[in-house]
């Protein structure tokens, strides 16, 4: 059978039979991405924190609209040179539009990498640290800068960051259910290396006294530490678990028809306390009745499961009667294991589940594992420094009716770090001179202005002396380095600009953990922008993958179509346009959204 | 909608000029938002500049839809769908205001709270 209306349009709708399918398609879209845009305003407006305004790089965000825009105007030629029966021309155009994708997925890619790889740590007093961290080096913090540092690295060889907790592991309990393998793995490789020995602490055995001893199920006090042994005793451990799940079933089972036994002699169920108060009881059957029953005496404070006791039960199990206790098995869900000589074990803040306390003795980890021991030095390592941001800081001190520039002042970051102080000293020489540029138009310094340092007035502030620290008139705004090409992609060129040691164009700071409140990358962690920001240009990417994917299908495979039925495919290609242009014009909201406001 | 090879030859020359519409609505916007001299309203981010990026953007995607997407060739109803899904994405948004219902877990995230208020700073009132 011919389906009607692939081709030619329906005369009522005026539309082939895709094209209503895509525009109903394309008006739940609208919906779905409406609500995002939606959660967007109300996380703004709701925020306990500086928006993050106007933080994402222009430059990036702009190229990616303009290739967007481009691609837009390149699939509607294909569909034309389509209609006009110009194959070649339709290619031409269509791997345009398919090459305009590939571009803006490989500049997003480079955006969301370079978020990734830039740290950020909020401070106890609300203000906020911005840069790149360095690798930790055996020599200790700091230690990476000269000549060919001796890099501490993981099992896998990788270079660890210096933002690790780090532990002085003597004493190691495992949640035998939910240890995680790497990480276990990676404990035993450290130990190894650091001449330790991790060894279980004491026997467990989950043989049942008295019965004939089975040695599989017996782990020696002294055995070493591998994920083989832990998964041997998960499996003992679940095993006896399972048994006296099934024997608890068993028992509980005989209380509960005995204590039903004895309800019903001593209630009658008919004339007693429970037939008063709910007749209709007497109505249902005798399952349903028992339900009834229960949920009556639990409406009086009280419920069956706690008038059964299964250990005054006995059961006929292996030819005699027997209580609960006489056979339960043993069970242990933990595995302690002792080291002889503590090592270092290092965790990211995201895996330690503990609050950072020095005096800590033990620390959990998120896979239920204790590990017993101290902690060494944690701090936070910024070997570049390129963002300083007091504009949380201010917020709260406002609101406490303080003068935040005195609340900056007094701030760990000014207080404990002559740099940051000195830098400080001239971006408030910077704000007043701004401040009087602006008053002469009647307008005054946004509290961006006045309290965030970015990356580029660090570097000026670095390289310029106090007296000769001067606004560019006519900029208002801070004074700033310019930048490369490259850097207004991809951040500082550390390398580059750290390369004069006599002046460094970024400071390095090292926060004790104590200051920290909370560290991150910028990812969804850091913040509720973050977080935004990445559910809108993430699905908004993978719907640039999929209309791609459709594009390039019509372009590598449509020339059999194309010489069969030329306005079927041009109906198409018009249809998968269509998506293309909703895909630019969610970016055409999104780009000022997250990079201009 | 432009369906004959003659028809669409001549809409090229129309999809070139909105293409370079959209261009230069992009550059605009961006100037708007980084040049200092083209800021309105306050120093910096505020109202004036959400109102005035937004309506650029509205303006662009107005242009995408109704001539790179055909609406301008569309019936009435295709106009419908997208005007009730639009009108159905707002009121959906504003669903969250029902949490205004639970005293406990939503105080201060109703329009008493925060909501109103943010609302008010976000218009500049």
């Amino acid at each position: 059978m011919e389906i009607p209306h692939i081709v030619t349009p329906r005369k009522d709708t005026g539309l082939f039979n895709a094209k209503i399918a895509i525009w109903l398609f394309l008006a739940s879209e609208v919906m779905l991405f409406g609500g995002f845009f939606s959660a967007y305003v109300f996380l703004r407006i709701g925020a306990d924190y500086p928006w993050p305004e106007r933080t994402l790089p222009v430059l990036p965000g702009l190229i990616n609209t303009f290739i967007l825009i481009a691609s837009s105007v390149t699939v509607v030629f294909a569909w034309a040179s389509l209609k006009m029966r110009e194959w070649r021309r339709f290619q031409i155009f269509m791997g345009t539009t398919v090459a305009c994708a590939v571009i803006f997925m490989c500049f997003k890619g480079l955006e969301y990498s370079v978020k990734f790889h830039h740290q950020a740590a909020r401070l106890i007093d609300y203000s906020v640290v911005e840069g790149h961290l360095g690798y930790e080096t055996k020599g200790g913090h700091g230690e990476g800068h000269e000549g060919e540092p001796d890099y501490v690295k993981d099992a896998d060889g990788n270079k660890i960051e210096d933002n690790h907790y780090k532990i002085a592991a003597s004493l190691l309990t495992f949640d035998v259910l939910r240890a995680y393998k790497p990480w276990l793995e990676n404990m035993v490789e450290d130990a190894g290396r650091a001449g330790s020995a991790i060894t279980l602490s004491e026997d467990i055995d989950f043989n049942k006294e008295g019965d004939e001893p089975d040695e599989s199920k017996v782990f020696k006090r002294g055995t070493e530490l591998s994920y083989d042994l832990i998964t041997k005793i998960r499996k003992a451990h679940l095993a006896n678990r399972n048994q006296n799940a099934a024997w608890r079933t068993d028992f509980l089972s005989e209380a509960w028809d005995q204590k039903w036994a004895e309800v019903k002699a001593n209630d009658g169920l008919g004339e007693g306390a429970f037939a008063a108060d709910y007749p209709k009881g007497l109505e249902l059957g005798p399952d349903e009745r028992k339900l009834a029953y229960v949920r009556w005496k639990a409406g009086k404070r009280a419920s069956m499961a706690t008038d059964v006791d299964l250990n005054k039960v006995m059961l006929e199990i292996g030819g005699k009667k027997v209580h609960y206790a006489d056979i339960a098995l043993p069970e242990q869900g933990t595995a302690a294991f002792t080291i002889d000589k503590p090592f270092t074990v290092r965790f990211s803040s995201y895996d330690v589940i503990s609050k950072f306390d020095p005096n800590a003795t033990s620390i959990n980890l998120r896979d239920g594992t204790v590990v017993g021991g101290t902690y060494e030095d944690s701090s936070i390592a910024f070997h570049y420094v390129d963002g300083i941001d007091f504009q949380h800081l201010a917020m709260k001190a406002e609101e406490k009716g303080q003068d935040p520039v005195i609340a900056i002042e007094n701030s760990w970051l000014i207080k404990e770090n002559p740099e940051v102080a000195m830098l400080w000293e001239k971006h408030q020489k910077v704000i007043g001179q701004l401040e009087e540029e602006l008053a002469t138009h009647g307008r005054e310094p946004t509290h961006k202005d006045r309290y965030r340092m970015g990356w580029q007035e660090i570097a000026y502030y670095m390289q310029t002396n106090l007296d000769d620290v001067q606004i560019v008139k006519g900029k208002y705004a801070a004074p700033k380095v310019g930048m490369t090409l490259v850097e207004q992609f991809k951040g500082p060129d550390y390398t580059t600009r750290m390369a004069d040691k006599a002046k460094p164009q970024f400071p390095a700071i090292h926060i004790p953990r104590e200051m920290v409140m909370l560290d991150s990358k910028f990812k969804p962690k850091w913040n509720t922008y973050y977080a935004i920001y990445f559910t809108i240009t993430g699905l908004h990417g993978l719907h640039v993958i999929g209309g791609a994917i459709v594009l390039g299908y019509y372009l590598f495979f449509g020339r059999k179509m194309y010489l069969s039925n030329p306005e079927w495919l041009a109906n198409r290609v018009e249809v998968g346009g269509l998506f293309w242009h909703f895909v630019d014009l969610i970016w055409i909201f999104a780009f000022p959204i997250f990079y201009l406001m | 909608m432009a369906d004959t090879p003659e028809a669409i030859k001549k809409s090229q020359k129309l999809y070139l000029m909105i293409g370079l519409c959209l261009f230069i609505g992009t550059i605009v916007t961006v100037a708007v938002a980084t040049v200092p001299w083209l800021d309105i309203g306050k120093h910096g981010f505020d109202t004036a500049d959400m109102i005035l990026g937004l309506c650029i953007a509205s303006f662009k995607v107005g242009l995408v839809m109704y001539f790179f997407m055909h609406l301008n060739h569309e019936k009435a109803w295709v106009y419908g769908v997208f005007v009730l899904s639009l009108v159905m994405a707002f009121f959906l948004a504003f669903l969250v205001f029902f949490a205004k219902g639970d005293p406990i877990h939503y105080d201060n995230f109703n329009t008493g709270g925060v909501i109103v208020p943010g609302c008010l700073k976000l218009i500049g009132l």
